[in-house]
């Protein structure tokens, strides 16, 4: 397990290409935690259409029972990672998974960071 | 004559060495009279003038030299040639080979193949040359400048000021598409100076085989040396554009959209439905599941149609099962 762990990590550190810009250069995820959620999202998506179709199947009125509890077996089978409600929204720069702004994926404090550098676009202090 | 004195030096390079071996008998006295009665021509008209007039003496010669030949096999070839060889080659020849110590008669009909073969090479180039050029020139007139033109481009190229230079391109065109409505360029016949490049499409499939792990790395490292920062805002706009930041003005809404299919397909979708019972809560089900495939803006056609062969499939497995039940 920790040999394929150690797999995934060498793939998943990809390194950034040097561009023209100055900017952050990040060539790893920031924790194992941001790692775990990318596995899942990728599986998630995945297997999205297979849980759809056995989903389908399972909630439903016009199909047998023993039809519908076969289907139960099959998606409880599939690999836990694959489901989407596992997926939690992580800031992208700092891992933090609380004080999220789903727009720009960034928590609270990066994005207040930015914000006061004048590096988000179309953000302003709001005074009224 | 040229082609004369060069196959004569051809002859003697290879009797040279033997000479030296052999006595000073009369054959190499012939033949070194022969060589030194030989001129080079320098005026290609006389050269002309002489082949033609020698063309009818040597065919006669060779005639008569035919039946004391070596049979009748260089008399068939002396007739497919057409251009017979010179007298005084055969007799250098004949010369050169009775001095080797060889057999003398393969020696003879070899040096004689190679005369006759110098002479086609040296007799293709002097017809093509002349065709090709009296063909060219055929085309060819004298342009004449009308006084009045003359006098207004002279005064042109004397004047330097800004506004005669716009002035100055507009006659000039107008001139040459005159001349060119006179002397349209597919007129008259080919003069097959050009070949057409038909090697291209070779190349590219040699080169689209085998890109090489160097030849990428290469690729990448000229783009991003050539690859340098905008230096205005047009340009950062530009580039922007090529990868996609920026949108394509004017904004064209089904960007991306590459659905080939008609409504019709997207809808009418129960001829996919052949595969499942007729009857029954399957099919019941399926038809639910096309209602909503049908309603569906987002999915492609075949997205649509792998949806349903899922279903296919996965009743088909489960098909035992179900008649248990």
């Amino acid at each position: 397990m920790a040999a394929t762990a150690l797999c995934w990590a060498l793939r998943a550190a990809r390194q950034a290409l040097p561009s023209l810009c100055p900017g952050q250069v990040r060539s790893y995820y920031v924790d194992w935690r941001m790692l775990r959620d990318v596995k899942r999202r990728r599986l998630a998506y995945e297997y999205a259409d297979e849980r759809l179709r056995i989903n389908a199947i399972r909630k439903n009125s016009i199909l047998p029972k023993e039809l519908q509890e076969v289907a139960d077996k099959e998606i409880a089978a599939l690999p836990r990672d694959s489901c989407p409600s596992r997926i939690h929204n992580r800031c992208v720069l700092t891992s933090r998974p609380r004080g999220l702004r789903r727009r720009w994926r960034l928590s609270r404090i990066v994005f207040r960071h930015f914000a006061d550098h004048a590096q988000m676009s179309g953000v302003q202090r709001a005074m009224w | 004559e040229k082609d004369e004195s060069t196959s004569s030096k051809d002859s003697t390079t290879k009797g040279a060495p033997k000479r030296q071996e052999g006595t000073a008998g009369t054959p190499k006295q012939k033949l070194l009279d022969i060589i030194g009665n030989m001129k080079v021509e320098v005026s290609y008209r006389r050269k002309l003038q002489e082949l033609k007039a020698s063309e009818s003496k040597k065919q006669a010669m060779n005639r008569l030299e035919g039946p004391d030949s070596e049979g009748p096999q260089r008399n068939t070839e002396d007739i497919q040639r057409g251009r017979p060889l010179n007298a005084e080659l055969v007799k250098a020849a004949s010369a050169v080979a009775s001095s080797l110590p060889l057999n003398k008669k393969q020696t003879e009909s070899e040096l004689l193949a190679q005369l006759r073969r110098h002479e086609e090479t040296t007799d293709k180039q002097r017809k093509g040359g002349t065709v090709n050029i009296r063909n060219v020139i055929s085309e060819m007139t004298v342009k004449r400048q009308s006084p009045a033109q003359r006098g207004v481009r002279i005064s042109h190229r004397i004047s330097l000021e800004l506004d005669e230079d716009g002035q100055r391109i507009r006659p000039e065109r107008f001139s040459s598409q005159s001349f060119d409505s006179r002397r349209s360029l597919k007129v008259g016949k080919r003069l097959n100076i050009f070949t057409k490049a038909s090697t291209e499409p070779e190349h590219a499939l040699k080169t689209v085989s085998s890109p090489t792990i160097w030849d990428l790395e290469f690729a990448k490292e000229i783009a991003a040396i050539t690859a340098q920062p905008p230096r205005n805002g047009f340009e950062e706009m530009i580039q922007w554009t090529k990868e996609g930041i920026l949108w394509e003005f004017p904004i064209d809404n089904e960007v991306g959209m590459d659905d080939d299919a008609e409504f019709h397909e997207h809808i009418f979708l129960e001829k996919h439905l052949e595969g499942f019972p007729k009857e029954g809560p399957i099919r019941h089900f399926m038809e639910l599941v096309i209602c909503g495939l049908s309603k569906n803006p987002y999915l492609s056609v075949k997205q649509k149609i792998e949806h349903i062969e899922w279903f296919e499939k996965y009743f088909e497995e489960k098909k035992e099962f179900l008649q248990e039940i």
